[in-house]
């Protein structure tokens, strides 16, 4: 299924998401898997926390950091996540 | 031969090794074919210690493995630890030695996922590869894993003898609820290189097989996630050896070893440091064995023009020395090596065998089979 705006977005159960010092950076954990995050990466997944729709993350990245126009790159970053099997997202 | 000057990248995934006893003969054990021999294990206060040490550089995957990890006693206390450091801690074993109890145990003690091995997707050749009555066994733990709410990896080994199988294989997952199937074409090391000829496929078994993985993967997909790993034999370009080498792969072996790859305590004067003499630290960003191939200094011709040298960092050096007898040379996988022959001779042979199998018997891996190597 593709992404859908209205409906939430969460971790799927075998995904970790975690600060790790030593690196400084988010990184996202699964059997046998690391992915190493980059900030907005890390911004986006923290809020795909089974409350919040692409469309909340888009307003409250937007607030947080400021700025507008952020939907494009947000939507492929989840779109990705989503094909992944990072993320799940509610019917 | 130390590669570049500046402070190598800290590790990120921890093989332990917890024991090479194992209730299983797979002739294709990545093991060390002179085990038998190996027996100083390491105490427990020596496993939390790497564990502590591993975790402080970096460290964040961490896979208890063999062997058959389930056979050291400690096992549930060192998963209660590594969960304390914030580990996310993989036990990857046969599914033999475990019941439900251990199965609830290891859960509380912070376990996060548990891969399992089979051999084969029907009872005879499983029961058959493995030298042990199993397949059912593997079976019951692969549900109560799921109904312990763990993820799950299934991983089959590929090879001769059960390649044909990979539709009822992934039909097996399926119905056993797999998160993510490996499904893994032989590497050559240790057992596995000493049965080479009997377990390489043919280049049409090959071309089957992967038809089936494309198809599933395409159905699957959201679902199981289905990895096909594809034989290094027949690709003629080199694998990227553990990513790196010393870049972000660290294996402590059951003695204490400290290996880049779980294959290098076979390199002859490589003088692979111990975690009972060294501390972690010391042994990723000092030791000789780590260095060794770090960087670009080490390559020979035709790697060191080589425009991919980056890519595959001159392939696997445990494959260069079992191949050609020194681990500097090109991987002779790749079709630009000068004994690039060795490889195509053993897949023609492979091929040319199309209808009869090896005459030569499989060498099972076991205590008995392992004791005549040095």
């Amino acid at each position: 299924m593709s992404l859908q705006t209205h409906n939430t977005l969460q971790l799927s159960p075998a995904y970790r998401l975690q600060w790790e010092a030593a690196q400084n950076m988010f990184v996202l954990l699964y059997p046998e898997g690391l992915i190493e995050l980059n900030q907005s990466s890390a911004e986006i997944l923290q809020l795909c926390d089974g409350t919040n729709t692409l469309a909340r993350i888009v307003v409250a990245l937007e607030k947080k950091f400021n700025t507008t126009g952020l939907e494009n790159d947000i939507k492929n970053f989840l779109t990705v996540a989503l094909d992944n099997g990072w993320i799940t997202q509610s019917t | 031969m130390a590669g570049s000057l500046k402070a190598p990248s800290p590790p990120r995934w921890l093989l332990a090794e917890l024991t090479y006893a194992c209730p299983l003969q797979c002739p294709y054990c990545s093991n060390p074919l002179n085990y038998a021999h190996i027996n100083d294990e390491l105490s427990t206060e020596d496993w939390k210690r790497v564990l502590k040490q591993s975790r402080e550089m970096g460290a964040v995957q961490l896979g208890f493995s063999g062997g058959e990890p389930l056979l050291r006693s400690d096992l549930i206390e060192l998963v209660q630890y590594a969960h304390q450091l914030g580990y996310y801690s993989n036990l990857i074993t046969s599914g033999y030695s475990i019941d439900e109890a251990k199965i609830i145990a290891l859960k509380k003690a912070g376990l996060d996922h548990i891969q399992i091995s089979l051999q084969a997707s029907s009872q005879e050749l499983n029961d058959y590869i493995a030298g042990t009555e199993s397949f059912e066994q593997k079976k019951t733990v692969a549900k109560l894993v799921k109904k312990h709410g763990y993820p799950m990896v299934l991983c089959v080994v590929l090879h001769r003898a059960n390649i044909h199988q990979m539709k009822d294989i992934l039909e097996m997952a399926i119905e056993l609820e797999a998160d993510f199937v490996e499904l893994a074409n032989t590497q050559y090391y240790g057992w596995a290189h000493h049965n080479r000829d009997q377990l390489m496929p043919t280049q049409q078994q090959l071309n089957d097989a992967e038809l089936i993985a494309n198809q599933y993967q395409a159905s699957q997909k959201g679902k199981m996630k289905i990895y096909y790993v594809v034989p290094d034999y027949y690709e003629g370009r080199p694998k990227a050896c553990m990513n790196g080498w010393g870049t972000t792969f660290l294996t402590i072996a059951p003695d204490g070893l400290a290996l880049p790859c779980h294959s290098a305590r076979q390199l002859p004067n490589f003088d692979c440091p111990n975690v009972k003499d060294h501390s972690v630290h010391n042994i990723w960003n000092e030791s000789k064995a780590f260095n060794y191939f770090r960087g670009d200094g080490w390559m020979k011709e035709p790697c060191r023009s080589c425009e991919e040298k980056d890519k595959d960092f001159g392939g696997c050096h445990c494959q260069a020395f079992l191949l050609t007898g020194d681990a500097t040379n090109t991987d002779p996988v790749c079709h630009l090596s000068p004994q690039h022959n060795l490889v195509t001779e053993a897949v023609d042979l492979a091929n040319l065998n199309n209808k009869q199998p090896s005459e030569k018997p499989l060498v099972f891996r076991n205590s008995k089979n392992s004791k005549p190597f040095k």
